[in-house]
């Protein structure tokens, strides 16, 4: 009996596979999106993909491209590298004509260099290691600003307009994205003059900044703005605590604050004083961010979660304007395509590769938090 | 008779592996490849993991701490020595070397199993969740040793650019080395006294087995060659950071071998088959569609129901009969089966 019902089980099982794998049309203009749609990365990932999806769309119904349409092909890498290597080698296996993917810069080191390797484009979404297209080759390309570039907008910032000339860092000494951050941070200010009084640590996951804050306070000479390195998550928790231990010095940080839990988490009254460089997306008014915002929500029913739905969009953008250029979706000339992207108006600004380095010349968002409201203060431009 | 039947079935078994090596590298493409590469690596992670945890009944998690350790010194050692001053600081004597694939997967190796050793020495000394415990913190402490020691690992961002050196040539020969050092090891005395151990410590003691000695060799073992899958894994994804080696990694071979049979070699091979299939074949189902995570809940259902149906696993410590020459080897058979069995 129970035999029978394993058996019936598996062959249901089989049946159900032949009749559901889905077909693939000829006549499309494949693109591979490597995302981490399960696991760690995901709220970060999944938007992308939405948005990069969404572009596809948009362009189809424009016509398509060449003639054909575009698919963004999703793959989920699940958070893992080994998966990262194998998604992308069955994009490239599947013909893609260029790849794109990932906000985080140790997922597209498995995976662009073999994008690299077959000639095959690869357009990161929110990777920002501004050493990204060296350490990977000509085919690599980002649709954001590199770290250097958002860590010199906010240091900057906080000399020239907030006026801080003593200043502390704190830094989340777990990831890569963050220390880079605290990194470009420092030099930054240094040059300009500053002094960093005091440096201090802490790991992804912690919840208690008291010892912290307790250095902060007793920072001598007085500390006039703290850096805060970090992602979504501590830095809500962060800005919460230091507002509530009575410290009132502007707090300042890269686009790891970019993100709601900097108000939610602390309420709107101790959620003040914040200042954060990020892509010019949240708050903007440009026409490109209004037409993005609508078209998503009609399409997904929700507003777009953060700012790496819109550079998933606009990788899609980036990569489908130079087909158009290029007429031909042929890896060499796709690249160079690419590679002479002047002035596209993207959601998340214009973008240009013109430096040597690969990274785009891009505008950052300098945007504050008063009373619990965001605002853009200023937009910043690095110096070609 | 028995004996050579049996010897000419294994080689039989290598010979068509070979050819089977030979076909898949002309026919498929890479993404196929690579599966099949990830699917050795898991056996071999496995199989290993078996001699600690299967064979002797010690329950680590200390797999990923191992590999990763045998992974970086890999990678370090092949690492072109014009490059690595680009990228490292490393001391000179480190600087100037540059190894090829082997000796260096075998350094990884050895490093690997004589840290287990530095390592099962104090912590062997604890038993069931304590030892898992305690493996567990191997783990955490393996990677923040190698995220803040940042002039040899380059931190978080991990080491990367790595020559993509592992193919099929180098994973199936150690799957096959792996596989028959565990099949040696568990038909013969000394794996006699490891699963003696498992069943049961005072009775083994009693017998003059040295549990002690027999935990840390089991533990060694396992680990040299979740070092050599290591240095395997990195050169075959061609980068490497700390975080690829987490908890999660260590249960799914846990749950390799406890669904292939704590004990059996074949079931370790088996499930590290099923499990590296299972999430791709719903691949295409979730990029058609859009279901995301589909794999991961298809195999978290079949996993319930292999535990249900076969709690011992899917082979128990068993392996299959056409391998195995009867009566010969039945001993080293679990006593509950064979026990029950003759009730039937």
């Amino acid at each position: 009996m129970k035999r029978t019902t394993i058996r019936l089980a598996a062959v249901f099982t089989v049946v159900l596979f032949l009749g559901v794998y889905p077909a693939t049309a000829a006549d499309t203009i494949k693109l591979g999106g490597l995302y981490n749609l399960t696991g760690g990365m995901s709220s970060i990932d999944a938007p992308a993909l939405n948005g990069a999806k969404l572009q596809a769309k948009l362009i189809n119904a424009e016509g398509g491209l060449l003639g054909k349409k575009l698919e963004v092909v999703g793959i989920d890498t699940k958070t893992d590298q080994k998966d990262a290597a194998t998604g992308a080698k069955k994009a490239l296996a599947e013909g893609v004509v260029a790849g794109l993917g990932y906000g985080d810069t140790t997922f597209v080191m498995a995976a662009a260099p073999l994008f690299q390797q077959k000639g095959v484009p690869f357009v990161t979404s929110g990777a920002t290691h501004p050493m990204l297209p060296q350490w990977v080759g000509d085919y690599m390309f980002m649709t954001p600003f590199g770290d250097d570039d958002q860590s010199f907008a906010i240091a900057d910032y906080s000399f020239n307009k907030l006026g801080a000339k003593n200043v502390v860092i704190w830094t989340d000494n777990s990831m890569d994205f963050t220390k880079a951050l605290s990194k470009f941070y420092k030099q930054r200010m240094l040059e300009l003059g500053a002094k960093v009084v005091l440096e201090d640590f802490f790991m992804m996951g912690d919840k208690d900044f008291s010892a912290q804050i307790a250095r902060l306070k007793n920072a001598s000479p007085k500390a006039d703005a703290v850096f805060i390195s970090a992602i979504p998550n501590e830095a809500g928790l962060s800005v919460k605590q230091i507002r509530e231990a009575g410290l009132t010095l502007p707090i300042v940080s890269g686009d790891g604050f970019d993100t709601e839990l900097v108000t939610t988490v602390p309420g709107d009254k101790l959620a003040n004083d914040v200042y954060f460089s990020t892509h010019t997306y949240r708050e903007d008014t440009r026409p490109e961010v209004l037409a993005f915002v609508k078209a998503y929500e009609a399409e997904y029913g929700r507003p777009p979660e953060n700012a790496f739905a819109a550079l998933g969009f606009d990788a899609v953008g980036l990569i489908a304007d130079a087909i158009k250029r290029a007429g031909s979706t042929d890896g060499k000339a796709l690249r160079d395509a690419l590679a002479a992207t002047k002035g596209f108006k993207a959601v998340t600004g214009e973008i240009t590769y013109s430096r040597p380095s690969g990274v785009p010349v891009k505008g950052v968002s300098i945007i504050s938090v008063k009373n619990g409201m965001y605002k853009v203060e200023e937009v910043w431009y690095p110096q070609q | 008779m028995e004996r050579s039947r049996h010897r000419i079935i294994f080689l039989l078994a290598i010979i068509s592996g070979l050819a089977l090596v030979a076909l898949a590298r002309s026919s498929l493409n890479d993404y196929f490849l690579s599966l099949i590469n990830f699917i050795g690596i898991y056996a071999i992670l496995s199989i290993s993991l078996n001699i600690t945890n299967g064979f002797t009944g010690l329950f680590s998690l200390g797999h990923p701490g191992f590999m990763a350790i045998g992974g970086y010194i890999t990678a370090i050692l092949t690492f072109p020595v014009a490059r690595k001053s680009m990228f490292l600081e490393l001391p000179q004597w480190v600087a100037g070397i540059e190894l090829p694939f082997l000796p260096a997967l075998l350094v990884g190796g050895l490093c690997a199993a004589i840290i287990a050793v530095m390592i099962g020495l104090p912590v062997l000394r604890l038993r069931g969740h304590y030892l898992a415990v305690a493996t567990m913190g191997f783990i955490i402490i393996v990677r923040v040793l190698i995220t803040n020691w940042e002039s040899i690992t380059r931190g978080p961002l991990g080491l990367n650019g790595l020559a993509a050196l592992t193919n099929l040539w180098w994973v199936y020969p150690w799957v096959v080395i792996t596989f028959y050092v565990g099949w040696k090891i568990k038909f013969s005395s000394f794996g006699r006294s490891m699963l003696s151990i498992r069943e049961d410590e005072m009775a083994a003691a009693c017998l003059g087995v040295n549990l002690f000695r027999t935990r840390v060799t089991a533990l060694a073992i396992g680990a040299f060659f979740a070092g050599i899958a290591g240095g395997l894994w990195a050169h075959l994804v061609t980068a490497i950071t700390p975080s690829a080696f987490s908890l999660m990694l260590a249960f799914n071979i846990v749950v390799m071998v406890v669904v292939g049979g704590s004990g059996s070699v074949t079931g370790s091979l088996v499930a590290a088959v099923i499990f590296s299939v299972i999430t791709e074949f719903f691949r295409p189902i979730e990029e058609g569609y859009g279901l995301y995570g589909l794999g991961e809940i298809s195999m978290a259902v079949i996993l319930i129901m292999i535990l249900i149906l076969k709690p011992g696993g899917l082979f128990g410590s068993r392996e299959p009969g056409f391998l195995t020459v009867r009566d010969v080897y039945k001993l080293a058979e679990n006593p509950q089966t064979t026990r029950k069995e003759k009730l039937r």
